[in-house]
């Protein structure tokens, strides 16, 4: 946290000076990177480095190589463990060290790079490091970061690359994703999050505590990378010392190349085995079960090697699971056939289960006997972001859950839809890596051909922009017609998101950034949460709100597996909350933090209610983070007391502070459909809610579309508190003919009337 | 499905595209990036950017994607054409009038037919496999079992064309490729000890071609791209074929220069063969064979030795890609759950069968 608030400081320095160049030359007063000064005379720490005799953006790979074999690390004078020259050696042996000469020749040449190789080709790992070889940090005081596009490999790269070098994680080589950051003073080489990034150019529009960006993973093109390459473009042209790398695993770099200004391209080939292509030659009738079948043919008649097999979500997933294992076992009942373990992965699994894909495929049965191995079962998260080694068959249906947004309806859902051609020669290479490997494809070669999309479609083109557009206006991006991003969103989708802001009050009427809006982009979350949650002391329940705001912003705490729906559900009622699933939230909150004061283990305490301890763990982390943001921004922390008769009531007339655009109201009376206020969609409520009474007005905090249209996590309002606390939204002149309009006007009368009894009386 | 298939009753809005709120001009969002410059109809962004080209229907409206609430695979249609038959006839005659050429309706009208026979039989009769038991090349191989060899009945080779071409010369290839190498070594030990010489070459020969072929594909793949891979294999695969066979050819010869005991040859061509089986049973792709061949077999095993396993996989293409499963990747079997089910099932048919059993079972004197 402590350089948390060193980035705050140094960022306000530089806010003060809107020329770049002077920001530049600020950077030397700049007191979180004052440490620098007495850099120069560095020989104080007592050390002389090999570094001291290159020059900046003038060295060679043998003179970086020199470096590295040295007996004394160069940047830290301490001697090198023997673990450093084991790594060091494999480090000599990956493809991207071929072209360190290559890289350097064309980094000292170019402003902006753009660099493709494969998974495993050591990217990640290695560029940085030689970029580091070459800036020289400790000379200019600068940092490198390397943006990831998950928290998780931030976190791994930057341990790995800290013992690379030889360092301790946290000193010369940090990372910092969103509520954790662990980078020092001495930190020169920095991972993290292209979340965090953007985060932290909130404050320092020109990136100047940076000496070189490198973007990787940037052919996912995740929302995060895509504003910071239209910002680091702008960036470019006013900071001609700012380098750029942009990495890719995908060949199709041209895309990037022209987006920036042409820019040089360096490939390094992958380590990669061919792979044998299979279609089927009719399509399938049920995907997920030719994909068992396929898996156990697969185990029956192929040689050794592991099996990966794609699916679309954790129950399908867990479903296939149990049918492979069923059928594996009663084929080695049968046959002399080799054992097979199978594991699942899934985003949601608990990281310990997680790892065990990493495990070894099982030993043959009997000595002599047929090998075993393993298969695994994922999402598409094992696309690319996992290295798993040992996979040599992969089965590929085809599908994958993709989230995708609707502006007209405003429901952001995650759906499966067929994949990419890119995406399922990503899959297909996944069988490549230890040696020639075969994939199977469940469709036929005419529908991979026809059916399928080129590209997957960027993230920018599939989300809610409402808190992108609120980042963009704090980064200081004006028109934002004319923004230059790769993928230019849907006009609809970014309407949409300005007239979401302009409700919030996020943006005023000429679409300049309030200072709620500013206060809100403060906060990590979705701006209808953040309103939420600075407006919360005005309703005397911003703890509370707290609390909701954090378990909304993870995953579903409650568990409810399939051999105990029945209990699950039962133990779900004793939270319950007549009025609605935000409180019974709130109280399974409570009620854990009550077991985790009195001192209960608080694992076995979660098993026993259904509740997930891992989650609601995440939830009291995130809630401490947003709490310490809360604070540096003065909002007040206040509760009534319990007893308070208006202590549930307050709470969900805060909760409409944030979502008065999220009501729905029951179409007539004895009716379980309910009409979406504005947009009017017919909705169902989630057959998870607490709720048993039929309320005419209810809040939602999500749409979800599945086979029918289902609001989940539900809370009965008043339609009074709509009219009171969103007058702008629920003006009834502007308001269309319909059930919502008339019931709204009644209410209005009878507000008036009321009123003027008061008068009269 | 018609009567019987589950209903999906949906309510729908009045508007549920929301429609009214895409043609209001007069909302915030509107209204502002109008002022900014935009005009209806054009892409966000830079106008004229370099990278525009790439640019596509999802950059002007947001994407539509259709909702899948079912395992259908991709590609796949709810009513697959196994009902309306009279369709496929319709689908040629569109075709015709859209001026397709007459080879490519040909083609697709065989490929229909295909299908619908390999639907029939698989459904109705269910697919019987043989196992191959080697070649017949001129009179030199006679000791190897006839029947067998003259009848490539595979259900494969009708099902995939690309495969079915090859599928033919294939044993030769791969078997005069092993005795090559076998001979060779043959003949540099003749004079020595034959019978320990035998067992090594043979030995060898396994590794040698097997390697060959991996090389071989390898260094094909690294050639191709995956468009067009498939075709190619085949050629190159014929082209293979050819090599060999001249060397077949200058074997024989070699052969019958050395005219070595019967006896001892015959031995060998067991083993080979044996051999042969076994790796192909190990390494092959799964040519068509469906669940219920499986299932066939696993039942055999029961009752025979485990190298009646071996024996009955069926043999493998050399490398070329065969696609896996029969025509129908799903066969008509119901879900893997019932696998086991279909087994007992299958039992007791079996005995009903059996009118000797059932006599029994109800107590029927005869």
């Amino acid at each position: 946290m402590m350089a948390d608030k060193g980035i705050k400081r140094s960022s306000m320095d530089n806010e003060s000076s809107s020329d770049p160049k002077r920001a530049k030359t600020d950077a030397k007063y700049n007191k979180y990177l004052a440490h620098y000064d007495d850099n120069d005379a560095q020989n104080g720490n007592g050390f002389s480095s090999p570094l001291d005799q290159l020059q900046r953006h003038k060295t060679t790979a043998e003179q970086a190589a020199k470096c590295e074999d040295s007996d004394l690390n160069p940047w830290t004078g301490q001697p090198h463990s023997q673990q450093y020259f084991n790594i060091l050696q494999t480090r000599r042996n990956l493809p991207v060290c071929q072209q360190r000469k290559e890289f350097l020749e064309m980094y000292h040449k170019t402003q902006i790079l753009v660099f493709v190789g494969e998974t495993g080709s050591g990217k990640t790992t290695q560029i940085p490091q030689y970029v580091l070889y070459d800036e020289l940090p400790h000379q200019t005081g600068k940092l490198i970061a390397c943006t990831q596009p998950r928290r998780v490999a931030a976190m791994s790269v930057a341990q790995r690359v800290a013992n690379e070098l030889d360092v301790e994680l946290g000193q010369e080589v940090g990372y910092s994703i969103r509520f954790e950051n662990k980078t020092g003073p001495k930190t020169m080489l920095k991972y993290m999050t292209d979340g965090q990034l953007l985060r932290e150019s909130m404050h320092d529009h020109e990136m100047s505590r940076y000496s070189t960006i490198i973007l990787d993973e940037a052919h996912e093109r995740t929302l995060a990378t895509d504003i910071l390459m239209a910002l680091l473009k702008q960036i470019a042209e006013r900071r001609k010392d700012l380098k750029i790398i942009v990495m890719s695993a995908t060949l199709d770099a041209q895309k990037f190349q022209t987006y920036f200004f042409g820019a040089p391209l360096l490939a390094v080939p992958g380590r990669t085995h061919p792979v044998e292509i299979f279609y089927t030659p009719e399509p399938e009738r049920d995907y997920v079960e030719a994909a068992v079948r396929t898996v156990l043919q697969i185990h029956a008649t192929e040689p050794e090697g592991d099996v990966l097999l794609f699916l679309t979500g954790e129950e399908e997933i867990e479903d296939a699971c149990r049918r492979i294992n069923l059928e594996v076992d009663d084929m080695i009942q049968e046959s002399d056939a080799g054992p097979m373990r199978v594991y699942p992965l899934y985003g949601t699994l608990p990281p310990a289960q997680q790892q065990r894909i990493f495990d070894k495929a099982p030993e043959p049965l009997r000595k002599g006997g047929r090998p075993g191995r393993k298969c695994i079962v994922a999402t598409n998260i094992a696309e690319t972001s996992l290295t798993i080694d040992g996979i040599v068959y992969v089965v590929d249906p085809g599908f994958s859950k993709q989230k995708i947004y609707n502006p007209r309806s405003r429901v952001e859902s995650l759906l499966v839809s067929p994949i990419s051609k890119a995406s399922a020669q990503q899959r297909a290479g996944r069988a490549g890596r230890t040696r020639p490997g075969k994939c199977f494809r469940l469709y036929t070669e005419k529908a991979f051909k026809k059916e399928l999309i080129e590209q997957t479609y960027p993230e920018i083109l599939r989300s809610n922009l409402a808190n992108t557009v609120l980042e963009l206006k704090k980064l200081g991006v004006e028109d934002l017609v004319h923004f230059d991003l790769m993928d230019p969103p849907a006009p609809e989708t970014m309407m949409r998101a300005l007239e979401e802001l302009n409700y919030l009050a996020c943006l005023d009427d000429d679409g300049e950034l309030t200072e709620l809006g500013s206060r809100a982009s403060e906060f990590p979350l979705d701006p209808a949460l953040a309103v939420m949650l600075i407006s919360s002391p005005e309703f005397y329940c911003s703890n509370e709100i707290l609390s909701i705001t954090s378990l909304l912003s993870v995953p579903s705490i409650w568990v409810r597996p399939n051999n105990a729906r029945k209990r699950a559900d039962e133990m779900k009622q004793q939270f319950a909350h007549p009025d609605g699933d935000h409180l019974t939230l709130l109280n399974a909150y409570h009620a854990f933090k009550g077991a985790e004061q009195s001192g209960a283990d608080v694992k076995q305490w979660c098993h026993e209610h259904f509740l997930s301890p891992r989650h609601l763990m995440s939830a009291d982390n995130v809630r401490a983070q947003l709490k310490r943001i809360m604070e540096t921004h003065d909002i007040e922390l206040i509760s009534t007391p319990f007893q308070d008769k208006n202590y549930y009531t307050n709470i969900r007339r805060a909760l409409l502070a944030g979502f008065f655009m999220q009501i729905a109201m029951r179409e007539s009376s004895n009716s379980k459909v309910y009409k979406t206020v504005k947009d009017d969609q017919l909705v169902m409520i989630h057959p998870s809610t607490v709720i048993t009474s039929p309320y005419d007005w209810v809040v939602y905090n999500e749409f979800v579309l599945t086979t029918k249209q289902y609001v989940r996590t539900v809370t009965n309002i008043r339609p009074e508190w709509l009219l009171e606390i969103a007058p702008v939204y629920y003006d009834l002149e502007a308001f269309d003919k319909g059930e919502i309009k008339s019931a709204l006007t009644r209410i209005t009368d009878k507000i008036r009337r009321r009123q003027a009894m008061k008068g009269g009386a | 499905m018609g009567l019987a298939a589950a209903k999906n009753k949906r309510k729908l809005g009045t508007d549920p595209n929301n429609t009214r709120w895409s043609r209001n001009t007069d909302t915030f969002g509107q209204k502002l990036l109008r002022a900014q410059g935009w005009e209806p109809g054009q892409y966000l962004g830079v106008q004229n950017a370099p990278h525009a080209e790439w640019h596509t229907k999802a950059n002007t409206t947001h994407i539509q994607v259709t909702l899948k609430d079912d395992n259908l695979g991709l590609g796949a249609k709810r009513n697959n054409g196994n009902e309306c038959t009279g369709l496929d006839a319709f689908q040629l005659l569109l075709g015709r009038l859209n001026g397709k050429s007459e080879d490519v309706l040909e083609a697709e009208k065989q490929a229909i037919e295909e299908a619908k026979i390999g639907r029939y039989l698989a459904s109705k009769i269910g697919t019987i496999r043989f196992v191959k038991g080697g070649w017949l090349v001129g009179d030199q191989l006679t000791e190897t079992p006839v029947e067998e060899t003259e009848k490539p009945l595979e259900t494969a080779a009708t099902e995939f064309s690309t495969s079915s071409d090859e599928e033919a010369p294939d044993p030769v290839s791969k078997k005069s490729k092993k005795r090559k190498a076998g001979d060779t070594t043959q003949e540099d030990n003749e004079k020595s000890k034959r019978r320990k010489t035998d067992e090594v070459s043979s030995g060898n020969e396994g590794v040698l071609s097997r390697h060959k072929k991996k090389t071989s594909r390898k260094h094909r793949k690294e050639i191709e791209d995956n468009e067009s891979q498939r075709e190619k294999e085949a050629t190159s695969a014929s082209e293979d074929e050819v090599d060999t066979a001249v060397l077949n050819h200058k074997n024989a010869k070699k052969e019958r220069k050395e005219k070595r005991a019967r006896g001892r040859e015959e031995k060998k061509e067991k083993k080979e063969k044996r051999r042969r089986e076994k790796t192909s049973s190990g390494s092959g792709p799964e040519t068509g064979e469906s669940k219920r061949e499986k299932k066939r077999r696993k039942d055999r095993d029961l009752t025979s030795a485990g190298e009646d396993l071996t024996e009955a996989s069926p043999p493998v293409g050399s490398g070329a890609s065969t696609p896996i499963g029969s025509g129908y990747s799903t066969p008509v079997l119901g879900p893997a759950r019932f696998l086991s089910r279909q087994r007992f099932i299958a039992q007791k048919r079996m005995a009903f069968a059996d009118t000797a059993a059932l006599n029994q079972i109800f107590m029927i004197k005869s």
